[in-house]
């Protein structure tokens, strides 16, 4: 691990599974050895509002659940903006970002008061802040593998492809496999293998 | 994956509510009760799924006052007890509490309020701990996820050690945050709960329970308390990060002693900077407090809300007189904020100003960079409605109704999901909200100034869960005094924004038992208003009870809109309807003044077209609820009913 | 210089102006009628819109519309630009009903309905005290709908949604408010390119005034069933009185009394016989004469129907006698000079700066103020 503590924050809109996939990775981790502290974002915020998960993890102590500015080494956003809005708060220019390209339009832009930025602009702003960039279909690639909640196990995929903390694929099938029924286990093991490919090579 | 079934002496990643559920199980609880609220709900929940196999009873009460009560009964009964609530919960609770307090218990009773600095999930920032004082019970407070779980154990043992409930706060960012966790033995616990009751008035384990002769009660009491200060100098949930003798003390407890001690070690503090964390809370473990502000020049408290551990210090220095001059540092000199949560880089700031020291997370520029960047590339998020959110169309209706009327109508509310009716997601519609069931107090009151000449309607609205927690008291006195207003319940078949815990009107219960389900419609006949009933989703039957209602209608009346939440079990991933834009019909730019469905109603599952100018569907968030078929006045969404197979 | 809705807001409804019409209703989803009230349902953003250049009491440019209806300039005398004036009743062609006078205006829109001059008709129900339009199309419903009502009847936004539904040649029968909206729209003061003027004919009723429908309702809630009411009428001076005739009974209620209810708009208003209209109808007030109209006939297509109507056996005329004539230019005068001064003394007229309700050329205006009364 690059880093002690290594500090990970998966961001996304309520109800895109943010805390479920902060705990799948948390979970990973903590089967290497790691102190994992997780903060997360629930109840009415939650509705139709950003949210996000600090992961804290390190192999000396318990850290705080809430992660002082500037201190992201890895954003991982479910929904393309909050990569942006997550970056400009906890980034630093090492930080590194996996993000989806499937936007969830919050209210203003629905209604047309705000304008959501093209994937390009994103990238150009992302970019101001920092260098290591990744885009990930993970939603259009989980419809084709025949259901788009099978996003968020693209991008934890996509995540243990950068290969900056331990995320094995054998720790990631052992505690799917507890909540999963043995049937799910071959298309979550293909998504996690399928996001792994789109950022390791 | 139940918390039973974490191996004994294993390390788990556990959430703060899981570590408190599971240590409580490890202490052998046998009677939990609670009201849902966040940050609290799951600590029941996880007991609830264990209860069967685990010897429980567990129980979602109608309200957190009523829930204390079941606990006492298990304590007196001989059986270790739990209550757990929100903040605001404890305020309900309180009265049962002081008595209690008097009263003492038996078998060990921990009573566990999760109090939620910043409102993440609430509408105030309340907190338990001055009740403890108020209340004269001892407090603890877990400062991390290992503490959650080994305090709740130690807390029984305390709380049989003197007899009485012992309070065991947590925050927002421990029960809803993880970490990892060792626990502890499962143990075996069947004893049968019996009420001892012959022995004489002043015998407190076989004798009734009662709070008088009060002046007794409240001396021994308070003897209980002097009792748990001496066990607390000792206690090991109290500790102590950093030089023998620093130049600044910080003295916190509960999540701000990991923001503190991340403060610590952001800005490279730690040969000049101590942290105290204190376990024990109150009462203040005096002696170990003194000895510690003794060792420093400066002090610093790290806690969040109000002062408490900082005005319990203060009153004891008083008496310190061989301590010397210090400095200290918390709200009364606006170096920690009063209101809000707390966070690492809130008490980062606090340090670099007390000591002077020159830190920026990241350069300027970068940080400036990132505040136009994110402002003007990730347009804001304003919370709303889920899509197909029941409460979107009812809001649609009642503030159709009211602006038609023309008379200044207006709603009152409270907590839930439907709070939000006062933003935009509800047309604005909503004018008051306060605690549980306030709404329908206040129309009742509104409803009495119409004898004064007020001359606007006033429409209260509640949930059905809160119906049972507090409206039925306000409801029967509207009823009584005659009051000229209107009540509306949000029936949505659940305590739905805390994750669908039951309540009185659902036919199971937490542990999954088949209950009485009470029905609110004939609760609301037998106190006596007059009732009706809606789908929220028939816009226009709505509109016409409600014109009806609000316009014709005399004293109390009752408006059930029944509809599932959008999120229930029962509904979700069942789409009633696939909804479509005919393109042709879609007015888009000239829809009138403007473009009206994605303007006004703005349901996340309709979205404006840029490029087309147009309005569309989102087949992905729309759950096909009809509603926007009905608002569309050129007529072009478009309804095609799901066939099920 | 143009408006919008927020302005619209500021001038009527918030200084209660609004007398129902429903001119700003059923062109966008925002306002919406209710009871003889318009609301705006939520705050629109826009800077100029239809609803403020449709509305009658919104910088109603008189000579402006005049000009676009009849080629000149408004006509300062008492009754407007006409081209006839008669009496009239329905003939044996036209349907029975409830009339309020002469039957003229059902049998007129019967027979246009019928021999196709229109392809719909706006006519007004009874609901109790509330007076609800609706779109017809069948000639043979035309009856039902006739007599008085005297509630606020939101009339031009019931044309508004028949004209957005496809409507294109449609009857109008309103009172002067009403037809002012309807000159407005037909006017087309935003220059909408390619416009249609969707209106087949437009028939003004005279009147003095109307009733919020709410005090209407306060009224005559306890006295009465208004579920029943069939008929309202007010007859001649000096019974000074109103009387409400349901199908069980009649009461009458002191003149003065019924007056509290009427909206602040209407006392502000110039127009007593539709002068916008292509015909007007209203009833005969002379000793000895009942249930028959007096009519005026303003434009061609006006005369053309009740030219055919007469021809085809559905409405009769006669002249008008003197005495008749100069009642009713004496009372529409006085109703022209009243409002003007007021107009003028408030600073509601010609003041180009500050959103006047009405504008008109200054020697008209003269004219008016200055006539003693009568023709």
């Amino acid at each position: 691990m690059l880093k002690d503590p290594y500090n990970i924050i998966i961001t996304g809109v309520g109800g895109q599974g943010n805390v479920m996939a902060a705990r799948i990775v948390g979970n990973m981790l903590a089967l290497q050895g790691f102190y994992v502290t997780i903060g997360e974002t629930f109840g009415a915020s939650q509705r139709g509002g950003s949210v996000m998960s600090h992961l804290r993890v390190s192999k000396k102590t318990v850290w705080s659940p809430q992660m002082p500015k500037g201190k992201a080494d890895l954003i991982v956003a479910l929904e393309p903006i909050e990569s942006l809005r997550v970056l400009a708060q906890y980034g630093n220019s090492e930080t590194a970002v996996i993000s989806n390209t499937r936007p969830v339009y919050p209210v203003g832009v629905i209604c047309g008061d705000l304008k959501y930025p093209t994937m390009d602009e994103l990238n150009a702003s992302l970019l101001q802040l920092c260098s290591k960039i990744y885009f990930i279909d993970a939603t259009e690639k989980a419809i084709q593998l025949g259901n788009p909640i099978l996003s968020n196990v693209i991008m934890i995929g996509a995540a243990a492809g950068l290969n900056v903390v331990p995320m094995e694929e054998s720790d990631f099938e052992k505690i799917m496999s507890v909540s999963l029924p043995p049937e799910k286990m071959k298309i979550n093991m293909e998504g996690f293998k399928l996001g792994k490919s789109m950022t390791s090579s | 994956m139940s918390i039973l079934d974490y191996k004994d002496g294993s390390v788990n990643l556990l959430m703060g509510n899981e570590a408190i559920a599971r240590g409580a199980v490890e202490a052998g609880v046998r009677v939990a009760a609670g009201y849902p609220g966040t940050p609290s709900s799951e600590i029941i929940e996880n007991l609830a799924a264990v209860a069967g196999k685990a010897g429980l009873y567990v129980e979602w009460s109608v309200n957190e006052k009523v829930s204390l009560e079941v606990a006492a009964a298990g304590s007196f009964a001989g059986l270790r007890s739990m209550c757990v609530m929100k903040q605001n919960g404890v305020n309900v609770a309180s009265d049962f509490l002081l008595h209690l307090g008097l009263s003492g218990t038996r078998a060990g009773m921990v009573l566990v309020p999760c109090d939620d600095p910043g409102a993440i999930s609430s509408v105030n920032e309340g907190e338990s701990r001055h009740f403890a004082r108020l209340l004269e019970l001892p407090l603890i407070e877990p400062g991390n996820f290992q503490e959650a779980i080994d305090m709740i154990k130690w807390a029984f043992e305390l709380s049989e050690k003197i007899r009485n409930v012992v309070v065991v706060r947590s925050v927002t960012r421990l029960s809803h945050a993880s970490g990892n966790v060792k626990v502890g033995t499962l143990p075996k616990n069947n004893d049968t709960p019996v009420f001892k009751y012959d022995g004489n008035l002043l015998d407190a384990l076989n004798g009734p329970v009662i709070t008088a002769p009060v002046p007794f009660k409240h001396r021994q009491q308070q003897e209980k308390l002097k009792a748990v200060a001496e066990i607390f100098e000792t206690s090991e949930f109290n500790t102590y990060t950093g030089p023998e003798n620093p130049e600044l003390l910080i003295i916190t407890s509960s999540a701000c002693s990991l923001y503190s001690l991340e403060a610590v070690n952001v800005l490279e503090l730690d040969k000049r900077v101590g942290v105290l964390k204190l376990g024990t809370t109150y009462p203040l473990p005096e002696k170990l407090v003194k000895k510690h502000v003794a060792s420093a020049k400066k002090i610093l408290f790290v806690e969040e809300v109000q002062p408490f551990l900082e005005d319990l210090t203060k009153i004891a220095a008083a008496a310190w007189e061989d301590v010397g001059v210090k400095k200290y540092h918390g709200k009364y000199d606006a170096s920690i904020p009063t209101v809000n949560e707390l966070n690492p880089d809130i008490v980062i700031a606090a340090l670099t100003k007390i000591l002077g020291i020159d830190y920026r997370p990241v350069p300027e520029d970068y940080e400036k960079k990132g505040t136009i960047l994110s402002f003007t590339g990730a347009p804001n998020r304003e919370v709303t409605f889920c899509p197909g959110c029941p409460h979107r169309a009812s809001f649609w209706s009642i503030h159709n109704v009211l602006t038609l009327q023309g008379k200044g109508g207006f709603v009152c509310g409270d907590i839930g999901c439907y709070t939000i009716g006062i933003l935009g997601a509800g047309f604005n519609t909503l004018k008051t909200t306060h605690s549980m069931g306030s709404g329908l107090g206040i129309a009742s009151g509104f409803g009495k100034l119409r004898g004064l000449g007020m001359k606007q309607d006033a429409v209260a609205v509640c949930g059905d869960s809160t119906f049972f927690h507090s409206i039925i008291p306000a409801l029967v006195n509207a009823v009584h005094v005659k009051s000229d207003m209107m009540l509306i319940v949000f029936d949505n078949k659940g305590t739905a924004m805390t994750g669908f815990q039951p309540h009185p009107g659902t036919e199971t219960d937490a542990m999954g038992a088949k209950v009485n389900a009470l029905n609110i419609e004939s609760i609301c006949r037998a106190i006596g208003a007059d009732v009706h009933v809606s789908d929220p989703f028939d816009i226009t039957g709505t509109q016409d009870k409600l014109f009806d209602l609000i316009e014709n209608g005399k004293g109390p009346r009752v408006l059930i809109m029944q509809q599932s939440c959008a999120l229930s079990p029962e509904k979700k991933g069942k789409n009633k309807y696939v909804m479509n834009v005919d393109e042709s019909l879609c007015r888009g730019e000239n829809c009138g003044c403007d473009r009206f469905c994605t303007k006004i109603f703005r349901c996340p599952g309709l979205v404006w077209n840029r490029d087309k100018s147009v309005s569309m569907i989102d087949s992905v968030i729309c759950t096909g609820c009809g509603v926007c078929k009905n608002i569309c006045p050129a007529g072009a969404i478009k309804s095609e009913e799901v066939k099920a197979c | 210089m143009t408006f919008g809705p927020k302005e619209l807001q500021a001038d009527v409804q918030q200084k209660n102006m609004c007398i129902g019409c429903g001119a700003c209703v059923s062109i966008c989803p925002y306002f919406k009628t209710y009871k003889g009230k318009t609301a705006a349902m939520f705050q629109c953003s826009r800077e100029s819109g239809r609803c403020y250049a449709y509305c009658p009491k919104t910088g109603v440019n008189l000579d402006r519309i005049s000009e676009k209806l009849y080629n000149k300039k408004y006509s300062s005398d008492a009754l407007g630009n006409l081209k006839a004036i008669y009496t009239s009743e329905k003939s044996d062609k036209a349907s029975k009903g409830n009339f309020q006078n002469g039957g003229t205006v059902s049998a007129l829109m019967e027979f246009a309905l019928k021999n196709k001059t229109i392809d719909s008709a706006i006519l007004t129900k009874r609901n109790g005290a509330v007076s609800i339009p609706e779109i017809v199309t069948d000639h043979e419903k035309v009856h039902a709908y006739a007599s008085s009502k005297y509630g606020l009847s939101p009339v031009v936004s019931k044309f508004n949604e028949g004209a957005e539904s496809g409507y294109k040649k449609i009857g109008v029968v309103g009172t002067p408010c009403s037809i002012i909206a309807m000159a407005n729209i037909r006017s087309n003061p935003t220059d909408i390119p390619d416009f249609v003027d969707k209106s087949g004919i437009v028939i003004g009723l005279f009147c003095t005034w109307a009733l919020d429908t709410s005090k209407f309702e306060d009224a005559l809630k306890d006295k009465i069933d208004l579920t029943l009411l069939q008929k309202v009428d007010i007859p001649p001076p000096p019974a000074d009185v109103m009387t409400f005739t349901t199908s069980h009974n009649e009461i009458t209620l002191p003149l003065s009394e019924m007056r509290k209810g009427i909206p602040l708009g209407c006392t502000y208003c110039h127009d007593m016989t539709g002068e916008f209209a292509d015909i007007s109808v209203g009833a005969l007030e002379l000793k000895g004469e009942k249930n028959k109209n007096i009519i005026i006939v303003r434009t061609e297509r006006g005369e053309q129907l009740v030219n055919d109507a007469v021809k085809s056996g559905y409405i009769k005329t006669a002249p008008l006698p003197a005495e008749a004539l100069s009642g009713l230019s004496t009372a529409s005068m006085n109703k022209k000079k009243r409002a003007f001064t007021r107009l003028v003394d408030e600073k509601m007229i010609n003041n180009l700066t500050e959103r006047p309700m009405i504008v008109v050329d200054d020697q008209s205006l003269k004219n008016i103020m200055n006539e003693k009364g009568g023709m």
